[in-house]
């Protein structure tokens, strides 16, 4: 495929609606993986049944929509709380027994989890695919000839919410600073009286709550069925990787470059290369900055 | 050495009964889950290699297993030449892919290590999906059954004995692990990197040398599976769900020892096609019971029991000691 | 020696672990007549195994109001097939422990190869219904065989709609169409677009301007697919969907305002499924998709027999569902409802006396459900002629049956298509 290499008016008009289509994605990317960096940044657990999550917060959406026609925007404010204590049960009923336990451990725990999450949604509600449908999900703004999609610029603006947020969190309260101290070192962090434990229990919450809140919000763009996570886990990884890990801002900032790749890469050779494309810069990122591309060198070993 | 010998105990007993159940028992379905368990057990031995022995824990091992599956598929309906060496092949390229693990090995630790597994198992599976032309991309391949050694076309005996073969060969590799000066010097870099290469022990190029090796092993199994099981598909010789297989066998079995993935391959590889076969007829609402129940049994091995059945034996030898 | 004793122990668990659903069960009970049923019940393609065997079990309750097959109930061993290892294992299973002698399934085309072949290897009949590989018939396997024509026989039927009735409603020469091809990269996907493609170039001379496969399970966006394509301009985009990727894109390109002719998509899934049409309401209009047969349908285009039976199996799926059939239904019920009819000439499960049955069966369009005929060729495939696929459209929330015509009562709308508000 060859694109216009020259830039007439038509062309433009094309790289304006490709750069609306990169932010809007990337907004979508950076909100999953917010909550996925904290959680590995802080914790060091590679949490593989994150895409669960994310699917049990479109759950919520579809149920309360299809039941008593909530709108999604108002459902993420419940969602916030309700995937706060999905969080924590996890983490006291499943993740607390091995947050001290080898990697491997850690891994297949999550691994375990993501298959009882998915089937019980399968046993549960079926496998057959559903949809959020509220009133906005085929509004366009429209500037110019360039559209915006209304619902995914709502969740692009809410991702910027939250990540802000979550920064101000981590930096300038006590429990924030309490969390990041735990994260650079878990045993001096003990030494200095903090219950690791605890800031654990918090840091899992949160990263839970988010993703679920992303999961109501992401639920009007796609279909709705047990295996939905699996889309995203692996592109969120990618994210937190680009990004640093813990590093919230670079996870939004991930977010784009993934989501430039992937669009750019999508209209220049075709949707079938656009997976390789990012997971070759991963493979990339990784030998070269595994820090992230805006993480301190050597930050990758602390506490590995 | 003593603690070889006990090893050889219950490999004896492991493997003996493999050899002799097909003399016995004449039914399809067991001597099926026979060949699977031995298969999964091999495979599981192979990437214990890397990680249990070489503390390189991957999982993107269905990167191997698909090279060696397609590699062996391809030759066969292709080119029109046996599997055998259709394996042969794959063996070779999977030692080309083991070097570029084993490269990443040296640069990256941890989970880090094991996301760039999944990553480089990811990038073949998208790029074989891609490339209609010579794999048939999406479509997959059917491999054709053709009676006869050289075709790898075995009855369900031959199969038994075919998989057990993979089998010892996998667990001698590891015994040779155990037992070598490579194998010594691999605990070393195994158990800390820094101090081994203080010593002179050449880790980077170990850690290679056990990835290939790996590599080269799952590759061979794959070549078989894909014999057996008849039908090669990217989206699932090289998933992430085959990876994380080979691995959970390992670790539930017990890491780092021989018989570990084996003992590990009969309880995860019975559980499931017993859960399955009693579960999944039941009524279609009922049909995904028997992973949740095999998803919450990884759960609870993991956590409880982390060294494996194998340390269990270990637990007891210790009790046994003080006794 | 403690390890040997775990080892012992293990070995025990796992002697007794797989005797236990050893129990070789066998033929049931004098006056049930058992076959397998093989489907994805759990994994991505949950959805759709689901379906087929409601499908199934609809069909089997009306074989048993008639009588049953050779005299017996018609009774099921169903078995999982969540992936081609398992497709192969529960294969097994199904033959040595449940001792059943036909297996009928699969929906998806990587678990019927698997299975087929464990079928083959133990002289089981492998009554196939859906998947559609064009391989599947070409293995030399004896006693396999298919009730649905393959993804070939989708493409052709879609060129075929789309040069001779598009074309002369858009006053278009076959040859001076521009079609796009899109299309979700898994075997059904590439088997039809590939077919389709071939078709429209060497019997029509269509003009291609792309061809692209995705993965319709990491899909997120297609806009800038959708822009490429508007860059192009065709006349027909022949895409084919398998989920939520169908819904994504129709809802992008009128985002995007990408305007072209006709959209054309072939089987049940995607544009075909009922999801689609739940996921847009209204927005849908327009879509074809080749399907068996819906609202508008006329029964009276069949011949007797064939109304009887397809009045029966609405009124069933109607009961169960509350809904019209769904494509799975309709696909899995006609083929156990022609393995009836097999059953009935042959009265045994003889591979061989089956097999003569199979090729002895010759019945024109309009004799069974879907108003399909019956003809298998010498490979075990049932022939395009005689499983006549329809051309349906998204009509206000309903797939309706538009070609051939003389086939249904209602007719194609909005050709073209217009813009996109304007599809009422």
């Amino acid at each position: 495929m060859d694109p216009a290499r020259l830039l007439g008016p038509a062309q433009i008009d094309v790289l304006a609606q490709l750069a609306v289509a990169t932010i809007l994605l990337g907004g979508i990317y950076a909100l999953i993986a917010v909550g996925l960096t904290l959680i590995f940044g802080i914790m060091r657990v590679v949490n593989f049944a994150h895409g669960e999550f994310l699917m049990l917060g479109m759950y919520l959406a579809f149920w309360t929509f299809a039941l008593y026609s909530v709108d999604p925007y108002v459902v993420v404010f419940v969602s916030i709380p309700v995937f706060f204590v999905v969080g924590l049960l996890s983490y006291v009923l499943v993740m607390r027994g091995v947050i001290h336990a080898s990697h491997n451990v850690q891994i297949f725990t999550t691994v375990g989890l993501s298959v009882v999450l998915q089937n019980v949604a399968l046993v549960a509600w079926s496998g057959d695919f559903r949809f959020v449908r509220p009133w906005h999900l085929s509004t366009v703004l429209r500037a110019g000839s360039t559209t915006f999609n209304l619902t995914q610029v709502v969740a692009f603006l809410i991702a910027v919410a939250l990540t802000i947020s979550l920064v101000a969190f981590m930096k300038w309260t006590h429990a924030g600073r309490v969390m990041r101290a735990t994260a650079q070192d878990r045993d001096a962090a003990t030494l200095m009286g903090i219950d690791t434990d605890r800031v654990y229990r918090l840091t899992f919450a949160i990263g839970i709550a988010a993703v679920g809140a992303a999961g109501v919000l992401v639920a009007p763009l796609y279909s709705v069925y047990p295996t939905a996570g699996l889309q995203f886990v692996l592109l969120s990884y990618v994210v937190v990787v680009l990004g640093g890990l813990g590093d919230m801002l670079g996870a939004m900032l991930g977010s784009l470059i993934v989501a430039a790749v992937e669009v750019a890469g999508s209209y220049l050779f075709g949707t079938a290369w656009k997976e390789i494309f990012y997971f070759i810069l991963f493979i990339l990122v990784l030998v070269f900055r595994p820090a992230g591309l805006f993480g301190q060198r050597g930050a990758e070993t602390l506490g590995v | 050495m003593s603690f070889l010998v006990r090893s050889r105990r219950g490999a004896l007993v492991v493997f003996g009964l493999a050899a002799v159940t097909p003399l016995v028992v004449r039914d399809a379905y067991f001597l099926d889950s026979l060949v699977l368990i031995l298969l999964w057990g091999a495979l599981s031995a192979a990437w214990n290699v890397a990680g249990g022995y070489a503390g390189q824990v991957s999982i993107g091992h269905a990167s191997f297993f698909g090279i060696g599956a397609y590699a062996a598929a391809l030759m066969v309906t292709r080119f029109g030449r046996g599997p055998w060496l259709g394996m042969l092949v794959g063996v070779v390229l999977s030692i080309g892919a083991g070097f570029i693990i084993g490269f990443l090995s040296n640069r990256l630790k941890g989970p880090y290590f094991a996301l760039s597994t999944i990553a480089f198992s990811q990038v073949l599976l998208i790029g074989v999906s891609r490339w209609r032309g010579f794999t048939a991309g999406g479509e997959g391949i059917p491999v054709p059954f053709r009676p006869g050694f050289a075709t790898l076309g075995l009855g369900h005996v031959g199969w038994v004995y075919m998989a057990l073969a993979a089998a010892l060969l996998c667990y001698r590799v590891e015994v040779y692990l155990e037992r070598s000066r490579i194998g010594y010097q691999l605990a070393g870099v195994r158990e800390d990197e820094d101090a081994a290469e203080a010593l002179g022990i050449p880790a980077r190029r170990l850690k290679v040398f056990a990835v290939t090796l790996s590599a080269a092993l799952t590759s061979v199994c794959g070549s078989l599976w894909a014999q057996y099981v008849g039908f090669v598909d990217p989206t699932y010789v090289f998933s992430v769900d085959l990876s994380v297989r080979f691995a959970l066998n390992a670790i539930i079995g017990g890491m780092g020892t021989a018989l570990g993935p084996y003992l590990g391959s009969i309880l995860i590889t019975l559980l499931e096609t017993y859960l399955r076969a009693t579960f999944s007829g039941v009524k279609t609402g009922f049909a995904g019971i028997y992973l949740i129940i095999y998803g919450t049994a990884l759960i609870l091995v993991v956590r409880f029991v982390p060294e494996g059945l194998a340390g269990i034996a270990a637990r007891l030898r210790a009790r046994r000691a003080h006794a | 020696m403690p390890r040997a004793t775990v080892t012992i122990i293990v070995a025990t668990l796992a002697v007794v672990l797989g005797g236990e659903p050893a129990a070789v069960r066998g033929q049931s009970p004098a006056g049930e007549y058992k076959i397998g049923v093989l489907e994805p019940l759990t994994g991505p393609l949950a959805f759709e195994g689901k379906r087929h065997l409601e499908g199934l079990e609809i069909v089997r309750d009306l074989i048993n109001e008639r009588g049953g097959v050779m005299g017996k109930k018609l009774a099921f061993a169903v078995a999982d097939a969540t992936d081609p290892t398992a497709a192969a294992s529960e294969a097994n299973r199904l033959i040595a422990r449940e001792g059943v002698k036909i297996i009928t399934g699969t929906f998806s085309s990587r678990l019927c190869g698997a299975a087929s072949e464990v079928a083959a290897r133990h002289n089981v009949i492998y009554w196939e219904s859906s998947c559609v590989d064009p391989r599947f018939n070409k293995r030399g396997l004896k006693h396999v065989y298919r009730t649905e024509i393959d993804a070939s026989g989708f493409g052709w039927y879609n060129v075929e709609f789309i040069a001779k009735h598009l074309a002369p409603r858009l006053n278009l020469k076959p040859n001076q169409l521009k079609i796009a091809f899109l299309s979700e990269d898994s075997s059904y996907g590439q088997g039809v677009t590939e077919s389709a493609r071939q078709r429209a170039k060497q019997e029509f001379g269509m003009q291609e301007l792309m061809l692209e496969y995705y993965n319709w399970t990491t899909l997120n966006d297609m806009t800038p697919t959708i822009l490429k394509m508007k860059q192009l301009n065709p006349d027909v985009v022949h895409h084919i969907g398998f989920g939520n990727d169908a819904v994504l894109f129709w809802r992008q390109s009128r985002e995007q305002n990408f305007l072209f002719k006709a959209l054309v998509h072939a089987g049940a899934t995607g544009y075909g499924g009922g999801d689609f049409g739940k996921a847009l309401g209204n927005d849908a209009n327009g879509v074809f998709a080749l399907l068996e047969p819906g609202p508008g349908f006329r029964l009276e285009a069949l011949r007797p027999e064939g109304q009887q039976i397809e009045r029966a199996f609405r009124e069933a799926v109607q009961k169960r569902t509350g809904s019209y059939p769904f494509g799975a239904h309709q696909l899995a019920g006609s083929g156990l409802w022609l393995l009836k009819l097999v059953l009935d000439r042959a009265q045994t499960d003889d591979p061989e006396k089956f097999r003569a049955a199979v090729m002895s069966l010759d019945l024109p369009i309009g004799s069974t459900i879907n108003g399909w005929g019956v003809k298998f060729s010498e490979l075990g495939q049932n022939a395009n002629e005689r499983v006549q696929h329809y051309m349906l459209q998204w009509q206000n929330g309903q797939l309706v049956t538009v070609w051939p015509e003389e086939f249904t009562t209602l007719r194609a709308k909005w050709i073209p298509l217009g813009s996109w508000d304007q599809r009422k």
